[in-house]
């Protein structure tokens, strides 16, 4: 366990400690407009995989926004970002290996082949 | 574990007591967070490749599904999020009475989020006739969306065992009864969320089944007298032990165990904002 942080009065009153607040609500409304967006895209008579291309962007920028501004990751060290993108490449490495190898075609039950 | 550090006055992004410059416990919580990370993508993945074909007599995904709802909760996890944000941004300012209401409010959202899964869950069982054992998208969605909600239920538990630590006297020799204090705070928090959840499941049924009307609502004050007397004593007890006097043990020096819970409880959001897009939007398109 680490002892708690010496201090360091460069941090004291800090402008950008004081403008979080505001950060933290504009990017929560930006967040929830996109959710907006994205149940109405879904209705859009647009080509399907324009559609999916659009949603995942929508989900990209969402997740990126939750990271770096609600985890902070924009303002601690780097190494945690390092750290949690081996997490999320391995996991998403699998997830595209996995949807690969196996077809949509694997979900037909035996008995209606 | 107590502390008398001055507001502002602490580096909560470095640590230079430890090697890496990161305090231990949110570098432990980022490890873990990447390895979540993979056991989701599986989860996520395994119910794309088995969401089609149910068999005969089972309902597709798109017939089961109510966008309105899952959207409904989806905004409730994003504002959940946000209040938890403004809680860390609290405690790293020594605001110990900002970080309590922000840590009750992301309570309060997480408790109707995951009343809004226990409602679905029941109508897709119930009314959709979708379970977990008679086809494998029933299996594959129940498994990833419960192991999410049992993520949020542990994030719950955990924001309401730091609201009440947040109560912990400074001088606990003057007050020697504070944790007996602490975990009756604990009880009757946890009797509230369940009482409030079992009465508020109870009236939607009866309403389902006997229609809006009067004699429903008399009918089921009849038969939950009891229920409801607790459940007001209970959030009655909850206010009482919330008007403690000062000082705290807790303050700005506690702020990584608050930005480590919160960490969490955003990596819950970040991976409902995949489950949303990837399970349920995509069955619209």
């Amino acid at each position: 366990m680490s002892a708690p942080a010496a201090p360091t009065p460069s941090d004291h009153g800090h402008p950008l400690e004081e403008s979080k607040f505001q950060i933290y609500v504009q990017i929560a409304m930006l967040l929830a407009v996109i959710t907006g967006i994205e149940i109405v895209t879904v209705y859009l008579p647009f080509a399907k995989w324009l559609l999916v291309s659009v949603l995942v962007v929508f989900s990209a920028v969402k997740f990126l926004f939750v990271i770096f501004y609600f985890m902070h990751l924009r303002w601690d060290k780097p190494f945690c970002t390092i750290l949690f993108f081996i997490g999320l490449i391995l996991g998403g490495g699998t997830m595209f290996a996995l949807l690969k190898l196996f077809g949509m075609a694997n979900s037909i039950p035996l008995t209606s082949l | 574990m107590s502390s008398t550090a001055a507001a502002g006055t602490i580096d909560h992004h470095h640590d230079p007591t430890t090697s890496t410059g990161i305090p231990n416990k949110k570098l432990v919580m980022w490890a873990f967070l990447a390895s979540d990370c993979m056991f989701f993508g599986c989860l996520i993945s395994t119910h794309l490749i088995y969401r089609l074909h149910p068999p005969p007599g089972v309902p597709q995904a798109r017939q089961v599904f109510s966008i309105e709802l899952t959207s409904f909760s989806t905004f409730i996890l994003l504002m959940s999020s946000l209040m938890m944000a403004l809680a860390v941004n609290a405690i790293q300012k020594g605001n110990l009475r900002s970080l309590r209401s922000s840590l009750l409010t992301t309570i309060f959202f997480g408790c109707i989020f995951l009343g809004c899964q226990v409602y679905e869950f029941n109508n897709f069982v119930f009314e959709k006739h979708m379970t977990i054992t008679n086809s494998i998208l029933g299996t594959t969605f129940f498994t990833l969306t419960g192991t999410h909600g049992t993520h949020v239920a542990i994030g719950v538990f955990w924001l309401l065992l730091m609201y009440v630590r947040s109560f912990q006297p400074q001088d606990t020799d003057a007050r020697p009864y504070w944790f007996l204090r602490n975990l009756l705070h604990i009880a009757v928090f946890i009797g509230a969320i369940v009482l409030t959840g079992y009465l508020l499941i109870w009236l939607a049924w009866a309403f389902q089944a006997g229609g809006f009307t009067l004699a429903t609502l008399g009918k089921f004050a009849g038969a939950n007298v009891l229920a409801a007397i607790a459940d007001v004593a209970c959030f009655l007890g909850i206010f009482r032990l919330g008007r403690t006097a000062g000082p705290y043990a807790f303050d700005e020096a506690n702020a990584v165990d608050v930005e480590m819970m919160g960490l969490y409880w955003h990596f819950v959001d970040i991976v409902w904002i995949v489950i949303f897009t990837a399970v349920y939007l995509l069955e619209y398109i």
